[in-house]
Protein backbone atom coordinates (compact mmCIF):
# COMPACT_ATOMS: atom_id res chain seq x y z
CA UNK A 1 0.00 0.00 0.00
CA UNK A 2 2.81 2.18 1.38
CA UNK A 3 4.68 1.70 -2.49
CA UNK A 4 1.88 2.39 -4.26
CA UNK A 5 1.73 5.51 -2.59
CA UNK A 6 5.36 5.97 -3.12
CA UNK A 7 5.06 5.72 -6.65
CA UNK A 8 1.81 7.74 -7.57
CA UNK A 9 3.57 10.44 -5.90
CA UNK A 10 6.31 10.49 -7.89
CA UNK A 11 4.22 10.15 -10.93
CA UNK A 12 2.20 13.08 -9.42
CA UNK A 13 5.76 15.09 -8.87
CA UNK A 14 6.63 14.22 -12.86
CA UNK A 15 3.63 15.67 -13.95
CA UNK A 16 3.46 18.43 -11.54
CA UNK A 17 7.30 19.41 -12.55
CA UNK A 18 6.09 19.58 -16.69
CA UNK A 19 8.96 21.90 -17.91
CA UNK A 20 7.16 25.53 -19.05
CA UNK A 21 9.81 26.05 -21.79
CA UNK A 22 8.83 24.30 -24.84
CA UNK A 23 10.58 23.85 -28.45
CA UNK A 24 8.17 26.13 -29.89
CA UNK A 25 6.81 29.68 -29.73
CA UNK A 26 3.31 30.06 -28.54
CA UNK A 27 0.86 27.68 -29.35
CA UNK A 28 3.12 24.45 -28.05
CA UNK A 29 0.67 21.88 -26.44
CA UNK A 30 1.60 21.17 -23.14
CA UNK A 31 1.95 18.07 -21.98
CA UNK A 32 -0.16 16.51 -19.66
CA UNK A 33 2.95 14.53 -17.69
CA UNK A 34 2.41 11.52 -20.12
CA UNK A 35 5.81 12.21 -22.27
CA UNK A 36 7.06 13.37 -19.06
CA UNK A 37 7.16 10.04 -16.98
CA UNK A 38 7.81 8.30 -20.18
CA UNK A 39 11.85 6.86 -20.45
CA UNK A 40 11.72 8.58 -23.77
CA UNK A 41 15.61 7.29 -24.52
CA UNK A 42 17.78 4.47 -23.30
CA UNK A 43 20.06 6.95 -22.28
CA UNK A 44 17.37 8.23 -19.76
CA UNK A 45 16.61 4.92 -18.57
CA UNK A 46 20.30 5.12 -17.19
CA UNK A 47 19.92 8.10 -16.16
CA UNK A 48 17.20 7.39 -13.77
CA UNK A 49 17.98 4.39 -12.86
CA UNK A 50 21.21 5.84 -11.59
CA UNK A 51 19.65 8.31 -9.76
CA UNK A 52 21.46 10.88 -12.56
CA UNK A 53 18.55 13.89 -13.38
CA UNK A 54 15.95 15.40 -12.10
CA UNK A 55 12.47 13.92 -11.48
CA UNK A 56 11.30 15.68 -15.20
CA UNK A 57 14.46 14.49 -16.30
CA UNK A 58 15.37 18.69 -17.35
CA UNK A 59 18.10 18.82 -15.10
CA UNK A 60 21.57 16.70 -15.28
CA UNK A 61 22.66 15.91 -12.05
CA UNK A 62 26.78 15.13 -12.08
CA UNK A 63 29.04 13.73 -9.31
CA UNK A 64 29.32 16.49 -6.53
CA UNK A 65 25.41 17.35 -6.90
CA UNK A 66 23.32 16.78 -3.93
CA UNK A 67 21.10 14.90 -5.58
CA UNK A 68 22.87 12.82 -7.42
CA UNK A 69 22.72 9.56 -6.96
CA UNK A 70 20.40 10.47 -4.11
CA UNK A 71 18.70 7.03 -2.81
CA UNK A 72 15.05 8.03 -2.29
CA UNK A 73 15.55 9.61 -6.02
CA UNK A 74 16.55 6.29 -7.17
CA UNK A 75 13.84 4.82 -5.40
CA UNK A 76 11.47 6.63 -6.90
CA UNK A 77 12.94 6.22 -10.65
CA UNK A 78 13.35 2.37 -10.10
CA UNK A 79 9.33 2.13 -9.23
CA UNK A 80 8.49 3.32 -12.62
CA UNK A 81 11.17 1.77 -14.54
CA UNK A 82 9.43 -1.14 -14.56
CA UNK A 83 6.69 -2.58 -17.21
CA UNK A 84 3.99 -2.89 -14.98
CA UNK A 85 0.79 -3.71 -17.45
CA UNK A 86 1.89 -6.54 -19.46
CA UNK A 87 5.09 -8.35 -18.01
CA UNK A 88 4.19 -10.47 -14.82
CA UNK A 89 7.03 -9.66 -12.71
CA UNK A 90 6.04 -10.68 -8.79
CA UNK A 91 6.09 -7.58 -7.01
CA UNK A 92 8.55 -9.92 -4.07
CA UNK A 93 11.46 -10.00 -7.07
CA UNK A 94 11.22 -6.42 -7.76
CA UNK A 95 11.32 -5.64 -4.50
CA UNK A 96 14.65 -8.04 -3.93
CA UNK A 97 16.02 -5.76 -7.36
CA UNK A 98 16.05 -2.35 -5.95
CA UNK A 99 16.87 -3.61 -2.51
CA UNK A 100 19.88 -5.06 -4.10
CA UNK A 101 20.24 -2.41 -6.38
CA UNK A 102 20.08 0.51 -3.48
CA UNK A 103 22.43 -1.25 -0.93
CA UNK A 104 23.62 1.54 1.07
CA UNK A 105 27.02 -0.89 2.15
CA UNK A 106 27.72 -1.78 -2.26
CA UNK A 107 25.12 -0.05 -4.28
CA UNK A 108 24.59 -1.14 -7.96
CA UNK A 109 24.64 1.32 -10.77
CA UNK A 110 24.28 1.10 -14.98
CA UNK A 111 27.89 2.33 -17.02
CA UNK A 112 26.90 2.71 -20.58
CA UNK A 113 30.54 2.15 -21.39
CA UNK A 114 31.43 -0.88 -19.27
CA UNK A 115 30.54 -4.36 -20.70
CA UNK A 116 27.67 -6.56 -19.95
CA UNK A 117 24.83 -5.30 -21.81
CA UNK A 118 23.43 -6.13 -25.42
CA UNK A 119 21.42 -4.68 -27.97
CA UNK A 120 19.73 -7.12 -30.29
CA UNK A 121 17.96 -5.95 -32.75
CA UNK A 122 15.31 -7.18 -35.31
CA UNK A 123 15.99 -6.47 -38.73
CA UNK A 124 14.81 -7.02 -42.59
CA UNK A 125 17.35 -8.26 -44.98
CA UNK A 126 16.61 -9.83 -48.93
CA UNK A 127 18.39 -12.96 -49.24
CA UNK A 128 18.28 -14.13 -52.50
CA UNK A 129 15.72 -12.94 -53.46
CA UNK A 130 13.54 -13.70 -50.48
CA UNK A 131 12.64 -11.12 -47.36
CA UNK A 132 14.10 -12.89 -44.20
CA UNK A 133 14.28 -11.56 -40.85
CA UNK A 134 18.14 -11.92 -39.54
CA UNK A 135 18.73 -11.05 -35.30
CA UNK A 136 22.07 -8.65 -34.67
CA UNK A 137 23.60 -9.44 -30.98
CA UNK A 138 25.73 -5.45 -30.96
CA UNK A 139 27.63 -4.73 -27.75
CA UNK A 140 29.16 -1.22 -27.41
CA UNK A 141 33.21 -1.00 -27.63
CA UNK A 142 36.01 1.65 -27.29
CA UNK A 143 37.71 2.33 -31.19
CA UNK A 144 39.61 4.98 -31.63
CA UNK A 145 38.58 8.44 -30.40
CA UNK A 146 35.75 6.92 -29.09
CA UNK A 147 32.67 4.06 -28.56
CA UNK A 148 31.01 2.45 -31.46
CA UNK A 149 28.27 0.06 -31.47
CA UNK A 150 29.41 -3.52 -33.19
CA UNK A 151 27.88 -6.67 -34.52
CA UNK A 152 28.94 -9.60 -32.13
CA UNK A 153 26.69 -12.46 -33.46
CA UNK A 154 24.16 -12.77 -36.13
CA UNK A 155 21.43 -15.39 -35.82
CA UNK A 156 19.66 -15.99 -39.35
CA UNK A 157 17.10 -18.87 -40.31
CA UNK A 158 18.35 -19.56 -43.58
CA UNK A 159 21.86 -20.50 -42.32
CA UNK A 160 20.96 -22.51 -39.45
CA UNK A 161 20.85 -26.21 -41.01
CA UNK A 162 23.56 -25.00 -43.48
CA UNK A 163 25.73 -27.03 -41.17
CA UNK A 164 24.46 -30.00 -39.88
CA UNK A 165 27.33 -32.23 -38.53
CA UNK A 166 26.51 -36.18 -37.66
CA UNK A 167 28.30 -37.47 -34.84
CA UNK A 168 29.79 -40.94 -33.56
CA UNK A 169 29.68 -43.98 -35.76
CA UNK A 170 26.98 -42.80 -38.36
CA UNK A 171 29.07 -40.18 -40.15
CA UNK A 172 31.17 -40.59 -42.87
CA UNK A 173 35.27 -39.96 -41.94
CA UNK A 174 38.91 -39.98 -42.96
CA UNK A 175 39.79 -42.95 -41.96
CA UNK A 176 42.91 -42.98 -39.40
CA UNK A 177 45.90 -43.94 -41.84
CA UNK A 178 44.33 -41.52 -44.22
CA UNK A 179 48.06 -40.04 -43.86
CA UNK A 180 49.88 -42.85 -45.38
CA UNK A 181 48.28 -42.21 -48.69
CA UNK A 182 48.80 -38.86 -48.77
CA UNK A 183 45.33 -38.11 -48.00
CA UNK A 184 44.18 -39.15 -51.19
CA UNK A 185 40.91 -39.37 -49.74
CA UNK A 186 40.00 -36.07 -49.57
CA UNK A 187 38.03 -36.98 -52.65
CA UNK A 188 35.15 -38.52 -49.99
CA UNK A 189 35.32 -35.28 -48.38
CA UNK A 190 35.22 -32.64 -51.02
CA UNK A 191 33.61 -34.57 -53.44
CA UNK A 192 31.46 -37.19 -52.77
CA UNK A 193 29.71 -35.82 -49.30
CA UNK A 194 26.78 -33.37 -49.40
CA UNK A 195 28.13 -32.67 -45.62
CA UNK A 196 31.58 -31.93 -45.91
CA UNK A 197 31.48 -30.64 -42.39
CA UNK A 198 31.99 -34.38 -41.00
CA UNK A 199 35.46 -34.02 -41.49
CA UNK A 200 35.23 -31.20 -39.06
CA UNK A 201 37.07 -31.13 -35.64
CA UNK A 202 34.43 -32.13 -32.58
CA UNK A 203 35.42 -28.40 -31.56
CA UNK A 204 34.61 -26.80 -34.82
CA UNK A 205 31.40 -24.33 -34.96
CA UNK A 206 30.58 -22.65 -37.57
CA UNK A 207 31.00 -18.34 -38.00
CA UNK A 208 27.52 -17.79 -39.21
CA UNK A 209 28.63 -13.61 -38.85
CA UNK A 210 31.30 -14.38 -41.53
CA UNK A 211 29.21 -16.27 -43.92
CA UNK A 212 26.60 -13.18 -43.48
CA UNK A 213 29.05 -10.68 -44.34
CA UNK A 214 30.78 -12.81 -47.09
CA UNK A 215 27.06 -13.37 -48.34
CA UNK A 216 26.34 -9.62 -48.16
CA UNK A 217 29.80 -8.79 -49.98
CA UNK A 218 28.68 -10.93 -52.98
CA UNK A 219 25.34 -8.79 -53.32
CA UNK A 220 23.14 -12.00 -51.58
CA UNK A 221 22.06 -10.66 -48.55
CA UNK A 222 20.53 -6.62 -48.69
CA UNK A 223 19.80 -4.54 -45.81
CA UNK A 224 15.76 -3.38 -45.69
CA UNK A 225 14.98 -2.02 -42.28
CA UNK A 226 15.02 -2.53 -38.81
CA UNK A 227 12.06 -4.24 -37.58
CA UNK A 228 12.47 -4.57 -33.43
CA UNK A 229 14.86 -3.63 -30.82
CA UNK A 230 15.63 -4.30 -27.32
CA UNK A 231 18.43 -4.61 -24.70
CA UNK A 232 19.66 -7.33 -22.13
CA UNK A 233 21.51 -6.29 -18.96
CA UNK A 234 24.37 -8.29 -17.15
CA UNK A 235 25.38 -5.84 -15.08
CA UNK A 236 23.98 -5.64 -11.67
CA UNK A 237 25.75 -8.27 -9.76
CA UNK A 238 23.52 -11.87 -9.90
CA UNK A 239 20.81 -10.14 -12.00
CA UNK A 240 19.47 -10.39 -15.30
CA UNK A 241 16.71 -7.76 -16.80
CA UNK A 242 15.26 -7.24 -20.31
CA UNK A 243 14.15 -3.78 -21.35
CA UNK A 244 12.03 -3.27 -24.18
CA UNK A 245 10.20 -0.58 -25.97
CA UNK A 246 6.52 0.35 -24.59
CA UNK A 247 4.50 2.60 -26.81
CA UNK A 248 0.96 2.41 -25.47
CA UNK A 249 -1.36 5.11 -23.47
CA UNK A 250 -0.69 5.92 -20.45
CA UNK A 251 1.88 6.99 -17.86
CA UNK A 252 4.08 3.56 -18.09
CA UNK A 253 5.82 3.87 -21.46
CA UNK A 254 9.03 3.87 -23.07
CA UNK A 255 12.21 2.14 -22.62
CA UNK A 256 10.95 -0.31 -19.23
CA UNK A 257 11.86 -3.51 -17.76
CA UNK A 258 10.27 -6.32 -18.85
CA UNK A 259 12.19 -9.06 -17.63
CA UNK A 260 14.35 -9.54 -14.44
CA UNK A 261 15.97 -13.07 -13.74
CA UNK A 262 17.55 -13.86 -10.39
CA UNK A 263 21.16 -15.44 -11.79
CA UNK A 264 22.47 -18.67 -9.76
CA UNK A 265 25.48 -20.50 -10.50
CA UNK A 266 25.59 -20.65 -14.50
CA UNK A 267 22.46 -19.04 -15.62
CA UNK A 268 24.36 -16.06 -16.95
CA UNK A 269 26.06 -18.58 -19.32
CA UNK A 270 22.65 -20.27 -20.18
CA UNK A 271 20.88 -17.12 -20.58
CA UNK A 272 23.72 -15.34 -23.17
CA UNK A 273 23.49 -18.68 -24.89
CA UNK A 274 19.74 -18.15 -25.41
CA UNK A 275 20.63 -14.77 -26.91
CA UNK A 276 23.25 -16.07 -29.13
CA UNK A 277 20.86 -18.81 -30.17
CA UNK A 278 23.54 -21.48 -29.09
CA UNK A 279 21.87 -23.65 -27.19
CA UNK B 1 33.81 43.73 -47.73
CA UNK B 2 36.05 43.18 -44.62
CA UNK B 3 33.86 44.42 -42.19
CA UNK B 4 31.04 42.51 -44.07
CA UNK B 5 33.43 39.34 -43.30
CA UNK B 6 33.69 40.02 -39.99
CA UNK B 7 30.52 40.82 -38.93
CA UNK B 8 29.26 37.44 -40.67
CA UNK B 9 31.73 35.01 -38.34
CA UNK B 10 30.77 37.35 -35.67
CA UNK B 11 26.96 36.43 -36.39
CA UNK B 12 27.94 33.19 -36.98
CA UNK B 13 29.93 32.51 -33.75
CA UNK B 14 27.71 33.93 -31.78
CA UNK B 15 25.56 31.16 -32.52
CA UNK B 16 28.48 28.70 -31.18
CA UNK B 17 29.73 28.12 -28.42
CA UNK B 18 33.46 29.62 -27.91
CA UNK B 19 35.69 27.63 -25.59
CA UNK B 20 38.91 27.00 -24.85
CA UNK B 21 41.45 24.47 -26.21
CA UNK B 22 40.62 20.98 -24.47
CA UNK B 23 38.59 18.24 -25.86
CA UNK B 24 36.64 17.18 -22.63
CA UNK B 25 32.98 18.48 -22.29
CA UNK B 26 32.57 20.25 -19.10
CA UNK B 27 28.96 20.00 -17.63
CA UNK B 28 28.40 23.78 -18.22
CA UNK B 29 30.19 23.47 -21.93
CA UNK B 30 27.58 20.37 -22.32
CA UNK B 31 24.57 23.13 -21.14
CA UNK B 32 25.60 25.67 -23.80
CA UNK B 33 26.15 23.18 -26.03
CA UNK B 34 22.62 21.70 -25.60
CA UNK B 35 21.01 25.09 -25.92
CA UNK B 36 22.69 25.23 -29.38
CA UNK B 37 21.46 22.03 -30.44
CA UNK B 38 18.08 23.01 -29.09
CA UNK B 39 18.25 26.40 -31.13
CA UNK B 40 18.56 23.98 -34.12
CA UNK B 41 15.98 21.60 -33.33
CA UNK B 42 13.88 24.56 -32.73
CA UNK B 43 14.52 25.94 -36.31
CA UNK B 44 13.59 22.61 -37.92
CA UNK B 45 10.78 22.55 -36.48
CA UNK B 46 9.64 25.63 -36.97
CA UNK B 47 10.41 25.19 -40.78
CA UNK B 48 8.32 21.81 -40.83
CA UNK B 49 5.79 24.05 -39.44
CA UNK B 50 6.32 26.34 -42.55
CA UNK B 51 7.00 23.16 -45.06
CA UNK B 52 3.69 21.43 -43.86
CA UNK B 53 1.11 24.81 -44.00
CA UNK B 54 -1.23 24.75 -46.84
CA UNK B 55 -0.87 28.44 -46.45
CA UNK B 56 2.95 28.51 -47.79
CA UNK B 57 3.55 29.02 -51.43
CA UNK B 58 5.41 26.93 -53.13
CA UNK B 59 8.29 28.89 -53.77
CA UNK B 60 8.47 29.88 -50.17
CA UNK B 61 8.28 26.25 -49.00
CA UNK B 62 11.27 25.15 -51.32
CA UNK B 63 13.38 27.96 -50.01
CA UNK B 64 12.50 27.02 -46.53
CA UNK B 65 13.03 23.27 -47.44
CA UNK B 66 16.75 24.76 -48.49
CA UNK B 67 17.02 26.35 -44.84
CA UNK B 68 15.73 23.19 -43.38
CA UNK B 69 18.53 20.75 -45.01
CA UNK B 70 21.25 22.98 -44.00
CA UNK B 71 20.77 22.35 -40.43
CA UNK B 72 21.91 18.26 -41.25
CA UNK B 73 24.80 16.60 -41.71
CA UNK B 74 25.05 15.75 -45.25
CA UNK B 75 23.38 12.02 -46.01
CA UNK B 76 21.04 12.02 -43.04
CA UNK B 77 17.30 10.17 -43.70
CA UNK B 78 14.28 9.97 -41.54
CA UNK B 79 13.37 6.75 -40.59
CA UNK B 80 9.74 6.80 -39.67
CA UNK B 81 7.02 3.90 -38.43
CA UNK B 82 3.61 3.95 -37.64
CA UNK B 83 1.90 2.31 -34.96
CA UNK B 84 0.94 -0.46 -36.69
CA UNK B 85 4.56 -2.10 -38.22
CA UNK B 86 7.33 -0.94 -36.22
CA UNK B 87 9.51 -1.48 -39.62
CA UNK B 88 11.51 1.70 -41.25
CA UNK B 89 10.45 3.79 -43.80
CA UNK B 90 13.77 5.80 -45.18
CA UNK B 91 13.69 8.95 -46.34
CA UNK B 92 16.37 11.37 -47.14
CA UNK B 93 15.77 14.64 -45.31
CA UNK B 94 14.63 16.35 -48.45
CA UNK B 95 12.28 13.69 -49.71
CA UNK B 96 10.78 14.01 -45.96
CA UNK B 97 9.79 17.44 -46.73
CA UNK B 98 8.64 17.27 -50.01
CA UNK B 99 6.22 14.53 -48.89
CA UNK B 100 5.22 16.52 -46.16
CA UNK B 101 4.50 19.36 -48.45
CA UNK B 102 2.78 17.35 -51.40
CA UNK B 103 0.28 15.91 -48.53
CA UNK B 104 -3.44 15.50 -49.65
CA UNK B 105 -4.96 17.90 -47.00
CA UNK B 106 -6.86 21.02 -47.47
CA UNK B 107 -5.64 22.28 -43.88
CA UNK B 108 -2.52 21.00 -41.92
CA UNK B 109 -1.86 21.70 -38.68
CA UNK B 110 1.30 21.06 -36.75
CA UNK B 111 2.13 22.10 -33.12
CA UNK B 112 4.94 20.63 -30.64
CA UNK B 113 4.45 19.70 -27.38
CA UNK B 114 6.48 21.28 -24.91
CA UNK B 115 8.54 19.15 -23.72
CA UNK B 116 12.33 17.45 -25.02
CA UNK B 117 14.66 15.17 -24.04
CA UNK B 118 18.10 16.01 -24.49
CA UNK B 119 20.72 12.72 -23.76
CA UNK B 120 24.01 12.74 -22.78
CA UNK B 121 26.87 13.28 -25.63
CA UNK B 122 28.93 10.25 -26.11
CA UNK B 123 32.39 10.29 -28.62
CA UNK B 124 32.64 8.92 -31.53
CA UNK B 125 35.64 6.69 -32.98
CA UNK B 126 36.46 10.06 -35.09
CA UNK B 127 36.69 12.42 -32.19
CA UNK B 128 33.21 13.98 -32.46
CA UNK B 129 30.69 13.96 -30.18
CA UNK B 130 26.72 12.74 -30.40
CA UNK B 131 23.48 13.10 -28.93
CA UNK B 132 20.21 12.85 -29.14
CA UNK B 133 16.91 15.13 -28.56
CA UNK B 134 13.57 14.30 -28.43
CA UNK B 135 10.31 15.83 -29.05
CA UNK B 136 7.05 15.35 -30.05
CA UNK B 137 4.89 16.29 -32.86
CA UNK B 138 1.28 16.56 -32.93
CA UNK B 139 0.04 16.68 -36.99
CA UNK B 140 -3.28 17.36 -37.79
CA UNK B 141 -4.58 17.44 -41.24
CA UNK B 142 -8.18 18.56 -42.37
CA UNK B 143 -9.36 17.17 -46.17
CA UNK B 144 -13.00 19.11 -47.02
CA UNK B 145 -13.74 17.35 -49.74
CA UNK B 146 -13.96 13.98 -47.70
CA UNK B 147 -14.61 15.56 -44.11
CA UNK B 148 -11.92 13.57 -43.09
CA UNK B 149 -10.14 14.67 -40.67
CA UNK B 150 -6.45 12.94 -39.54
CA UNK B 151 -4.35 13.56 -36.35
CA UNK B 152 -1.35 11.57 -34.89
CA UNK B 153 1.37 12.43 -32.18
CA UNK B 154 4.97 11.79 -33.35
CA UNK B 155 7.68 11.28 -31.37
CA UNK B 156 11.17 12.46 -33.12
CA UNK B 157 14.50 11.35 -31.97
CA UNK B 158 17.24 13.63 -33.53
CA UNK B 159 20.88 12.89 -33.87
CA UNK B 160 22.69 15.76 -33.16
CA UNK B 161 26.58 15.95 -34.54
CA UNK B 162 28.70 18.43 -31.84
CA UNK B 163 32.45 18.62 -33.25
CA UNK B 164 35.22 21.40 -32.03
CA UNK B 165 35.76 23.77 -35.35
CA UNK B 166 38.30 26.59 -35.86
CA UNK B 167 38.52 29.44 -37.49
CA UNK B 168 40.98 32.88 -37.97
CA UNK B 169 39.68 36.10 -36.52
CA UNK B 170 42.24 39.48 -37.15
CA UNK B 171 44.89 37.08 -36.90
CA UNK B 172 43.64 34.73 -33.77
CA UNK B 173 42.76 31.20 -34.02
CA UNK B 174 39.29 30.90 -32.17
CA UNK B 175 37.69 27.37 -31.51
CA UNK B 176 34.07 26.60 -30.91
CA UNK B 177 31.45 24.00 -30.69
CA UNK B 178 29.75 23.48 -33.99
CA UNK B 179 26.21 21.58 -33.91
CA UNK B 180 24.56 19.56 -37.13
CA UNK B 181 21.99 17.52 -37.09
CA UNK B 182 21.94 14.31 -38.02
CA UNK B 183 19.45 10.91 -38.93
CA UNK B 184 15.71 11.42 -36.96
CA UNK B 185 13.76 8.35 -35.88
CA UNK B 186 10.22 9.46 -36.30
CA UNK B 187 8.04 6.95 -34.34
CA UNK B 188 4.30 7.77 -34.19
CA UNK B 189 2.88 7.12 -30.49
CA UNK B 190 -0.16 6.22 -29.05
CA UNK B 191 -1.11 9.54 -27.36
Amino acid sequence: MRKIFLIIAFITAIISNVPGQGIGSPGTIKDDGRFTASTKQLNQFFRRFNGEESVDGTVRYYPGDSLYRNIPLRKGFLNILFDNQTSSLSPDLKNQFIQTTLSEVYPHYLNFHREGWYAEVETIFVFKGKREKATLIMKIQSEGLGYEWVIDQVIFEPFKNLFNKPVGEQKDFLHPLSHELGFMNLRRAFQDSNLPESFTANSYKPDYLAIFLYEMKQNNLRFETVSGLKFHFFQIQGWYFEVNQFNRPGFNTGWLISNLVRLGPGDKETILKYIYDQE
Amino acid sequence: MKNKFILFLGLFLSASVAVMAQDNISPARKQAIDSLALEKVKDLSKYISIIGSKETQFSEANRVMDRAEELFAPGAEMGVSSINTQEIAYYKVRRYFERLMALNYDRVNITWYDIQYISDLERQPDGRYVGVITVYQRFEGTSIETGMNYKDTTKKDITIYVEKKQTQIAGRTIEFWDVMLGDVRVTETSA
